[in-house]
Formats: structure tokens, C-alpha cells, sequence
């Protein structure tokens, strides 16, 4: 769930490790009730402080996304449906704004971008439905 | 805030080719503070200087809440500290040297020492003499840690080890503090190391402070701007500080600004004066670190020159 967590990014650290809970959740990579590492072995796995994994833990606890029990650890809410696709929803705008702003460093207009977005879904459907010979 | 260590104008001087003049340092308590200078700048000075090898000519010293060197032995009773180089007799074993280190040390924790020597891999038996660099590594850690300090001061606890080793210490390090809540100093010249785990950021250069901020401040204030029509803009009187700026060649009428102190806003502020603003790219640690040093000492050599 963590993996690639980049030091170098302008992105707090702290936020990057809430951002995989989050995306891990909108996902359906884990599910109510399962608990999040442990601070301790968590902030020793990705080599940051553990304040930083504090943080991250505060920040998803503050948008309602897990629970803190005490003495046992940080465990993922049982999400409404409408919060997690909520979620979906704002991850979908994050990639296209980061597309536009791409895209935008290249000269590609938006109109341009849709039509290269609808074709790669296109072949997508395409080669996913096609039967095998 | 309440400081683990803090100087005062402290003042050392080595002949007339080096001198630390009036450092003043604050490391917050409870913080991983990541020391940075390149080689020569005078953190192994500053290090002796906390940990009472030499004492100031002039200034303030205090560790833990307590003046240095005066208390020096209450305070040492506290503190765990990795030389820049290793200070073992090379005859001893691994346990005789940890047997010696727990003698000198009242809050010496001989079941985490145990548990270290499992953890982090180490043969009570060995020689040290017969141990590679890693290895030595660390013992030396093992035995700054088992007296479960307050303070940990580490001086280039990483440099030269390979990797692996690189990690299984630090991450040896940072579950310490996650149980103990223990400050951390720690010198490198490794920037992308610290960058994952400290929070607060000091840099020296020359034997004096250019800059002591949290590590997220640091990094979002310093951006690099490509911008268009900014020939005549002169470099003050802007809200930020202009660190360097590559001016614009020939026809093209782009200029690179790299900046310290940014805010959004600032970029409006740039449009009102007639500048498109490209881009604005931002610099991670080490980047942000050389651009500093850079700038500083630009203005250094056009003072010593006036």
C-alpha cells in the first residue's frame, strides 16, 4: 500500500501516506475494520519519522476514514458508500487536472486530450471484450 | 518550545584558517534535526563542542537544560553519541566492548543491549578488528543506544556503509524514537537521507549558521521560476530573496530565478510587473540545500571584496 513513497516530492510525507490509505480505501484494497500498521513498525518500514506517520494517522482519523482504539492500534471505518465514492470521484479529478496541467506544459489543449482519452478507452473496451480465437 | 540543545553566540577558534563565530543553534525537543555543511563547514567542531571535547571561547552552551561543559557528567549519563570515527580498542570482542561501554553508564539497559545484538546482527565473540566498516557501524550504534538516551548525536553515523546496513540501523534509530519520543541530532552530508525522517533542518557553512527552519518550510519556500520578460526587473525590492538568477541568452527572453522565501501570491505580484510566470518547479532537499550554500557564499565574497 505504501510503496513509492518519495521523500523528494514537494508532497509532505505526511500526506503521501494518507493519500495511499485513502486511494487504498476508495479502492477496495482494505476494507472495514482492518487495522493500519502500527506507528512503530510502519514510520521503521518506510525509514521516516514517526511523527510523520502520527500525522498521517491524525489526518485520516480527522476526515472520518479510520479509528483510533486506544491500546489496540488505527483501524479503517466502516465507510458509507457515498463517502467512498466521493473519494473515487476527487481521485478522477486529481488525475485529470494533473493530465490538463501536463498537457497544457506541451501545448496540447483540452479538446485534444479528450479525444486521445476516448480513443485509449475505446481500444481498452476493445481488447478486453475481444474473444480469443 | 522547549530546546535539547542550545548555543549561545558560541565562539571557537582553531589558528586564523578556521573559527566557529557566535553559533547559535536551537534543536527542538523531541525532533530529528538533520545537520548539513559540506565537508569542512564545521558541524564535527560543533559536535565536540556539545559534547564537551573543547570548550568555547565565548557563549552559551546547554544540553538537556543543563550547561556545558559544567554539568558535562550528568548530562553525558544521557546522551548517546556515534563519532565520526569509531573510538573501539580494535583487541576487544564485541562483548568486551559493550561490557566496558556499561561500566561508564548508570542507564546502561544490558536487556536491550542483548536484544540489539540480535536485532542489528552482530557476534558477541568477534573481534573488532577482524569487523568490517558496517559491522563496526553498528556496534557503535548498539552502543549509543543501550544507555537509552534522551539525546542521540550522531556524527556521519551512515557515511561509508552500504546500504543495507545504511537502512537496518537507521530504521533501528527511528523505532527508538518512535517508542521513546528521544531528540535526534544528526549530522550528514547524505541530504536525501534525511530527508525522509527529519523535521527540522540546520545549515552550516564557514563556521556559521545560515539557516535553522523546519524541513517542510525550507523545502516549500525554495522554488526555481522560468520566466518570460523579466529582463528589467531588478533582483530587490521583491518579497522574496533572489538566490540565483540565470539571465536570459540571446533572443530568448527566458530567465530562471531561483528563489527563497516564495508564496503563491507572489506570482501575481510578478504578473502585475509585465513577467509571465512558466513555471514554477520546486527543488527537493539536496537542490534546495546547494542553491542555498551557493547564494550565501556569492555574498560573502562580494562583502569580503567591498
Amino acid at each position: 500500500m505504501f510503496d513509492g513513497i518519495d521523500p523528494r516530492s514537494p508532497t509532505p510525507l505526511y500526506e503521501q501516506i494518507a493519500s495511499r490509505v485513502r486511494v487504498a480505501v476508495a479502492s477496495g484494497q482494505v476494507s472495514a475494520g482492518e487495522a493500519l500498521p502500527s506507528v512503530r513498525s510502519l514510520a521503521g518500514e518506510l525509514r521516516v519519522n514517526p511523527a510523520t506517520v502520527v500525522q498521517a494517522y491524525r489526518e485520516l482519523a480527522a476526515d472520518g476514514f479510520v479509528e483510533k482504539r486506544h491500546g489496540q492500534g488505527t483501524f479503517i471505518r466502516d465507510l458509507p458508500v457515498m463517502k467512498r465514492e466521493e473519494e473515487r470521484r476527487r481521485r478522477a479529478i486529481e488525475i485529470a487536472r494533473s493530465a490538463l496541467a501536463e498537457g497544457a506544459r506541451l501545448g496540447l489543449s483540452g479538446e485534444e486530450l479528450l479525444d486521445a482519452v476516448a480513443n485509449e478507452v475505446r481500444a481498452h473496451e476493445g481488447a478486453s471484450t475481444e474473444v480469443p480465437s | 518550545m522547549i530546546h535539547a540543545i542550545e548555543f549561545d553566540d558560541v565562539t571557537w577558534r582553531a589558528g586564523n584558517d578556521f573559527s566557529i563565530e557566535k553559533l547559535t543553534l536551537r534543536v527542538p525537543q523531541g525532533s530529528i534535526y538533520g545537520f548539513l555543511g559540506p565537508n569542512g563547514a564545521g558541524k564535527s567542531t560543533t559536535i565536540r563542542l556539545m559534547m564537551g571535547m573543547m570548550k568555547p571561547e565565548g557563549g552559551d552552551i546547554r544540553m538537556l537544560g543543563e550547561s556545558v561543559p559544567r554539568a558535562l557528567p550528568r548530562v553525558l549519563q544521557r546522551v548517546g553519541y556515534v563519532p565520526e570515527r569509531p573510538h573501539l580498542f580494535s583487541r576487544l570482542t564485541v562483548k568486551e566492548a559493550i561490557d566496558v561501554h556499561a561500566s561508564f553508564h548508570h542507564r546502561w539497559d544490558a536487556l536491550w543491549a542483548t536484544e540489539l545484538l540480535e536485532r542489528l546482527d552482530l557476534r558477541p565473540d568477534q573481534q573488532i578488528r577482524r569487523m568490517s566498516k558496517g559491522q563496526t557501524g553498528k556496534l557503535m550504534m548498539l552502543l549509543a543506544l543501550a544507555v537509552r538516551p534522551h539525546l542521540l548525536i550522531l556524527d556521519e553515523p551512515t557515511d561509508g556503509l552500504d546500504p543495507v546496513i545504511r537502512r537496518d540501523v537507521m530504521t533501528t534509530v527511528l523505532d527508538y524514537v518512535a517508542e521513546t519520543d528521544a531528540t535526534i541530532f544528526i549530522s550528514s552530508h547524505l541530504v536525501h537521507e534525511l530527508e525522509r525522517f527529519c523535521d527540522w533542518v540546520g545549515v552550516i557553512d564557514r563556521g556559521a549558521l545560515i539557516t535553522e527552519v523546519p524541513v517542510q518550510e525550507f523545502k516549500r519556500g525554495i522554488k526555481r521560476l522560468r520566466l518570460l520578460n523579466a529582463r528589467g526587473i531588478p533582483a530587490n525590492g521583491t518579497p522574496f530573496s533572489l538566490l540565483d538568477r540565470i539571465p536570459a541568452n540571446g533572443i530568448r527572453s527566458c530567465e530562471e530565478w531561483v528563489v527563497h522565501g516564495w508564496e503563491g501570491p507572489h506570482r501575481a505580484l510578478l504578473e502585475e510587473a509585465g513577467v509571465t510566470v512558466q513555471e514554477v518547479v520546486d527543488l527537493d532537499l539536496e537542490e534546495g540545500f546547494v542553491e542555498l550554500l551557493k547564494s550565501v557564499r556569492i555574498q560573502n565574497s562580494r562583502e569580503d571584496d567591498r
